[in-house]
Parts: structure tokens; sequence; C-alpha cells
């Protein structure tokens, strides 16, 4: 019972492509984020996939692995900084929408 | 798990309301983790259930919480929201029942998997070893700058959620200002 990496890498494609239009289309901040992290979480399946693709029987390539894991920790920390900014930009606003807040633009 | 990692995907940019989208990511993240499993990832699959399901996305649920960005104008009375809780109360039942039935058909066939797949459990542990060895020797100064990392992201964190008690001081100290001029 094992993956191809072929599938790995398509399945990784299309939740790439998920969190993209959802980063574009969804006007909450917060779901903003939650679509970056779809999108952080595709970019670790690509890092498995090939890391899958180049190791061999007796040698097993742990590279990919290792980014992996530093990208679930940018994205722990991103999403903490992320949140605390939210947090502060709602008690400001009252909102979390980022039609209104604009301001730099105005 | 590839087609529920991606219609949980679709529901988390569709849904208007967070704890939906949230939660739907949650699936999402536990569907790549057990792509992860059966790629031979172990520590990956761990690393993902228990850094993205157990914190991140509680994080993500406590600051909605917060807030409070639930679809708002359903539900507003306490009659209709006990109505409300009523009628979601079998869906609650079928989905718990279904993941004590999952829960007891995993444990039931767990020596048929341990048969079916012998190295896979092998090549684990000595991933892990080798991930280990290698985070320690050759990646190290990623290491050393990934802790400073999350010191600077903590120390942000907290220097923002203050910012905000300093002012909230400060207006309760223009009030009492206030309340002591007009006595």
């Amino acid at each position: 019972m094992t993956v191809p990496n072929e599938h790995m890498l398509i399945l990784a494609a299309i939740l790439f492509a998920i969190g993209a239009s959802g980063f574009f289309i969804r006007r909450n901040a917060i779901m903003v984020l939650l679509s970056v992290e779809l999108m952080l979480n595709a970019a670790n399946l690509t890092f498995l996939a090939g890391s899958r693709m180049h190791s061999t029987a007796s040698h097993a390539e742990l590279s990919g692995p290792i980014f992996a894991i530093f990208v679930i920790l940018v994205a722990a920390v991103e999403a903490g900084v992320g949140l605390a900014l939210v947090i502060a930009l709602f008690r400001r606003k009252q909102t979390v929408s980022l039609d209104q807040l604009n301001e730099l633009g105005d | 798990m590839s087609a529920g990692a991606i219609a949980c995907s679709l529901v988390v940019i569709s849904a208007r309301n967070p704890v939906v989208s949230v939660l739907s990511l949650l699936g999402s993240f536990v569907c790549l983790a057990t792509i992860y499993l059966l790629a031979g990832f172990q520590f990956m699959a761990a690393a993902q259930l228990i850094v993205y399901a157990g914190a991140i996305m509680v994080l993500f649920l406590f600051v909605i919480m917060l807030l409070n960005l639930g679809t708002d104008g359903q539900a507003t009375g306490p009659l209709e929201r006990t109505l409300l809780r009523a009628r979601r109360l079998p869906f609650v039942l079928a989905i718990g029942g279904a993941l004590f039935l999952l829960a007891f058909i995993a444990i039931q066939t767990q020596q048929t998997v341990r048969a079916v797949d012998p190295e896979l459990a092998e090549r684990g542990t000595s991933s892990l070893k080798g991930l280990g060895e290698l985070l320690f020797s050759t990646y190290l100064l990623p290491f050393e700058a990934a802790s400073v990392l999350l010191l600077a992201a903590t120390i942000a964190v907290i220097v923002l959620a203050k910012r905000e008690r300093r002012e909230i001081a400060a207006s309760a100290g223009n009030a009492d200002a206030r309340t002591e001029a007009g006595s």
C-alpha cells in the first residue's frame, strides 16, 4: 500500500491552487491566513514527494523531511503573529474584513 | 484520501462560517497526515497532527471564538438556540458513533496492516534516527536560526498584546480623572 510520487505532486499542485484562489477571493483576514496554511501544506507535500523521488532502497534522502519540519515551524510562527495582528486590528477597527482596512491606500 | 483532502480544502475556501472552514481544514490536515503515513514518513505524520491539527487549528478556533466572527443573525433567542442544538444532536451522535466504530475497526485490523507492510515500521524508525542526526549536524545552523525565529515571534506577540493593555490602562486612568473632576 504505497503512494505514487506523481499522485503526491498532483495533489500538492491542486491544494496549492485551492489555497491561492482562497487567498485571492476571500476578504476575511482569518480566511486569508487559513489559505496560507493550505499553501504551506502543499509545499510540505512537494518536499516529501521530492525526498521520496531521490531516495533509493539503500540510502534514504532526508533533506525533504527536514525542510518540511522547518516549513511547519514557520507556519506556526506565521499563524501566531498573524492572529495577534488580526486581534490588534479588530480592537482598533472592530472588523476583520480586508476591504475596510485600506487606510494605507487612501 | 487525496479526494478527501481536496474536498475538505474546497470547503475551506467556500464556507461562509469561519468555524466550518477551520474544521474542514482540520479534516484536510488529517487526510494529509494519513498520506504522509502511507508514504512512509511516520514522524512527519505525527508532527502534522500535533503541530498543525493540535496547536495551530486550536489557535485559529480560539481567535474566531474570541472575536465572535460566526455568521450572525441566526439563533438569536435562547429558545431558538436550544431548538437548533436539539436538531443538531442526531448529527453529533452519528459522527461520534462513526468515529468510535472507526477506532474499533482500526484496533481490530492493526495486526493485518502490520502483516501487509512489515518494512514500513522498520524504515520509519531508521529514518527518524537519520533525521535527528542530520538535524544536529548538517542543518545545525538553520536549527539555531529557527530557535531565534521562535523567540522573536514570541516577543513580537507579547508586544502586540501588551500595547493594547497600556492603552486600556490609559483610558481607565482618563476615566478615573474625569470622575474625580466631576465629583
